[in-house]
């Protein structure tokens, strides 16, 4: 990955660099230091949403009364099939809501990126570069 | 330093970078050399805070989920006990051994905290519950401050990354220009 910086090369066309060009570079970097985190939330997200869809299809084979042991904090409680389906599908709502910010974050943040790219390669050229 | 920047600070006052407006004024005044060290040293500065920062940022979200994991329990123990109701548990004895206990949560009037350097204290549920959820906004906001501060120390590393290419440029072009006219002095 690298930063808005600009190429240190011999050849570099003089091209100055104004102060709402160095806002953009900033922006854009900073935008592209929130992507890493948020592509991590995502993965973290999508990794929990997965184990407790797969899981609340086991559990729905079960027995309402039947007893399991449910992991709160640290340690695991006794509580029905009923009352964990209850709990699993609250964690399970808010796992989607969680993941579908993040990702519609994502996705604004993407388009402002996009949109900085055009501004920045039109006039800078080859002299930046702002792939990931 | 001359250049033309607003000397601002973001809320925890961590300077803003310089941005330099025009180059050759700049280093007219600075000299080629002194202004790459000090941009030089800025930056390993902003590096440095940046890095603190993260570090930071990291434990912080490692505490997150420390203090929701007790939350919920609290909270578990609460619902339980209006309800009337025990709670049988397995939990962890030591690393790695679990054993059953049964606790009367029916009337549970209290819990106890770790508040850390070898200390527990007694809390009535309900402020248990409610120091369990002051602590955790608390994590949140420090977690989310030291968010905005990474950003603002990545434009800052940034601009002045801008800054020592730009002062580079401009050197090496100048020496070009100088390398040239003197070739076209002796050609004459």
């Amino acid at each position: 990955m690298s930063e808005g910086l600009l190429d240190e090369g011999t050849e570099v066309k003089d091209v100055e660099v104004l102060r709402e060009d160095q806002d953009r570079i900033n922006r854009f970097s900073s935008l592209n230091t929130q992507m890493d985190h948020l592509e991590d939330d995502e993965k973290e997200s999508s990794t929990s949403k997965e184990y407790l869809d797969d899981l609340i299809m086991e559990m729905e084979l079960m027995d309402e009364d039947e007893t399991v042991k449910f992991k709160i904090g640290d340690a695991f409680v006794d509580i029905p099939q009923s009352e964990a389906m209850v709990r699993l599908e609250k964690q399970q709502e808010e796992v989607d809501a969680k993941l579908d910010k993040t990702q519609s974050r994502m996705s604004e943040i993407r388009d402002e990126m996009e949109e900085l790219k055009k501004h920045l390669y039109a006039k800078f050229g080859n002299s930046i570069s702002l792939e990931r | 330093m001359s250049a033309s920047s607003e000397p601002d600070t973001n809320p925890r006052g961590i300077p803003r970078a310089p941005f330099v407006d025009n180059v050759a004024e700049f280093v007219s005044k600075s000299g080629v050399k002194e202004s790459l060290d000090k941009f030089q040293e800025m930056l390993q500065k902003y590096k440095y805070m940046e890095m603190t920062t993260l570090q930071r940022q990291a434990g912080l979200k490692e505490k997150i989920p420390d203090i929701q994991k007790s939350l919920e329990m609290v909270e578990f123990l609460q619902l339980k006990g209006s309800a009337g109701e025990d709670v049988v548990t397995n939990y962890e004895l030591n690393d790695t051994l679990y054993t059953e206990a049964k606790i009367e949560a029916s009337g549970i009037q209290s819990v106890y905290l770790w508040l850390g350097a070898n200390v527990m204290l007694e809390y009535d549920v309900a402020e248990a519950k409610q120091l369990l959820s002051e602590r955790l906004e608390g994590a949140k906001r420090g977690y989310d401050t030291a968010e905005e501060d990474v950003l603002f120390l990545r434009e800052n590393i940034t601009t002045v990354e801008v800054n020592i290419a730009r002062v580079h440029n401009w050197d090496v072009n100048r020496r070009k220009k100088e390398r040239e006219e003197a070739e076209r002095a002796e050609n004459k």
